[in-house]
């Protein structure tokens, strides 16, 4: 599959890769330009392979409120990032769901997750009884991710209705949804809307000299401020309490996985780990005093930092209390260093 | 941008070149090669003195994203590594061919007979 935007990277010569079965941009000129613009300026990403679900109706936040173990139970225009569970307490995709009004919602999920999230939301809505409707409208959107410190002056230029909004809050415009939302961790917006009125605004960016940013820059940004990305450090054999995710359940009502979670016992945890010397990469072992503790789930070199950076998951009952690990790369041993705190604060406002 | 592949150079179907002075074979990657990994983070070179039969590998470069190995074209001995190249990796993407890893005593110099010449590996590159 195609993002409606296809064209226009090839046309900026983009370095393109098969990511879930969509054809998308992994980096246009330089990775590491495109990693450095996005942290200090800005740098625009087509992330229209994502999907969006709406629920409408009298109960469409308490739907999304039951589906959810974070509390959904907040103002309009708000945005809550979330694990969505099983009900074993276990992660079948993360999420943002954004509260567009009392009586309409919309959930973007993970791009290779689509058909596997829509079914369960799906079988959810079947099974309860929600007075509302769901409809999968992901082959109708197109989105762009606006990200970097400069975000919000470059899209004051560009967009005809721009108004002031706080860091996750969404607004929807007759044209589009925006949010101040993102996976940079910088300040930055999400910009949803029709094919056609992307395409166009990805037009304006491009004249504006915004910095076109693809999947390895997108990864690498992520990583360097430790959010999870499923299939790495989330999947379906974990929990939120294995994955730092512990912050997220806060709902005050009822919601899907949350007997399972009430005696789940967590047996991981996900660490941050960084080297001096190499590079860190998925599947490599994590050692504590010789002994194998775990692996690492997303590795990379940081660019902004100058070395090698890891989240990795190890085993509670090995290292508690462990501050001091090895990587083992290509049989030798790495000392790394421990981090209590992501490797980057971002910026966002 | 054309990829610079200068004719007085050995190439490999792994993108390496290779500049034979007697028996001395000095290995580095191709303009393509380094091209196609993007921005080079990181280089491991093999110690000195080390033993290696053809197609071997003998280290990585990785680019911020890639792992990649590097192989052996011939069969011979590590007699000298290009330390600075550790230091600074990204300049393998700044001069590719001025950016040398290895050099290898080959154990039969007729070995690098069998590496591609400038024209065949041009192929390879399109």
């Amino acid at each position: 599959m195609k993002t409606k935007l296809y064209d226009e990277h090839i046309k900026l010569g983009a370095k393109i890769v098969d990511f879930a079965g969509w054809e998308m941009p992994i980096s246009y000129s330089s990775l590491k330009e495109e990693i450095l613009a996005t942290r200090n300026s800005c740098g625009v990403f087509d992330v229209s392979h994502m999907g969006e679900f709406f629920v409408e109706g009298k109960d469409a936040v308490k739907f999304v409120d039951f589906l959810i173990p974070n509390n959904f139970n907040v103002p309009n225009g708000k945005a809550v990032y979330s694990p969505l569970l099983n009900k074993d307490g276990k992660i079948i995709d993360d999420l943002i769901a954004y509260k567009l009004s009392e009586s309409r919602v919309m959930i973007c999920v993970n791009a290779s997750n689509i058909k596997k999230d829509w079914d369960w939301i799906y079988s959810i809505h079947e099974e309860e009884n929600f007075d509302c409707t769901i409809v999968d409208r992901s082959e109708d959107f197109s989105l762009l991710a606006i990200q970097g410190p400069k975000s919000e002056e470059i899209l004051k230029d560009v967009l005809d209705d721009f108004s002031k909004m706080n860091y996750y809050e969404v607004l929807e415009n007759n044209d589009f949804i925006i949010a101040r939302t993102g996976y940079t961790g910088e300040d930055g917006f999400e910009v949803f809307g029709n094919h056609e009125f992307i395409v166009n605004l990805w037009q304006k960016l491009m004249k504006a000299n915004v910095l076109p940013c693809g999947l390895g820059a997108r990864d690498t940004l992520r990583v360097e401020v430790c959010y999870p990305l499923y299939g790495h450090e989330l999947n379906e054999e974990l929990s939120p309490l294995d994955c730092a995710l512990k912050w997220t359940i806060k709902s005050e009502s009822k919601y899907v996985g949350q007997k399972a979670l009430e005696s789940y016992k967590s047996l991981h945890k996900l660490i941050k780990l960084s080297l001096d010397k190499g590079i860190p990469r998925e599947g490599y072992k994590i050692l504590s005093q010789g002994e194998v503790v775990g692996e690492v789930t997303s590795g990379t070199m940081s660019p902004n930092l100058g070395k090698g950076i890891a989240i990795g998951r190890v085993l509670r009952e090995k290292t508690e209390g462990v501050k001091q690990y090895d990587i083992e790369i290509r049989g030798k041993t790495y000392e790394a260093n421990y981090h209590t705190k992501p490797f980057i604060i971002g910026g966002h406002k | 941008m054309a990829t610079k592949i200068p004719e007085n150079l050995k190439y490999t179907k792994e993108h390496e070149w290779g500049l034979v002075e007697g028996n001395t074979l000095t290995v580095g990657i191709t303009d393509f090669a380094q091209s196609s990994l993007g921005d080079i983070v990181f280089v491991e070179l093999p110690e000195i003195g080390s033993e290696l039969k053809k197609d071997d590998p003998f280290g990585v470069v990785e680019s911020i994203k890639s792992v990649s190995d590097l192989y052996s074209p011939v069969a011979g001995k590590i007699i000298e590594i290009n330390e600075s190249i550790s230091d600074a990796p990204e300049k393998i993407n700044e001069a590719a061919y001025e950016s040398w890893l290895i050099k290898i005593e080959m154990s039969d110099s007729k070995d690098a007979d069998s590496l591609l010449g400038a024209a065949d590996y041009k192929s390879l590159c399109e």
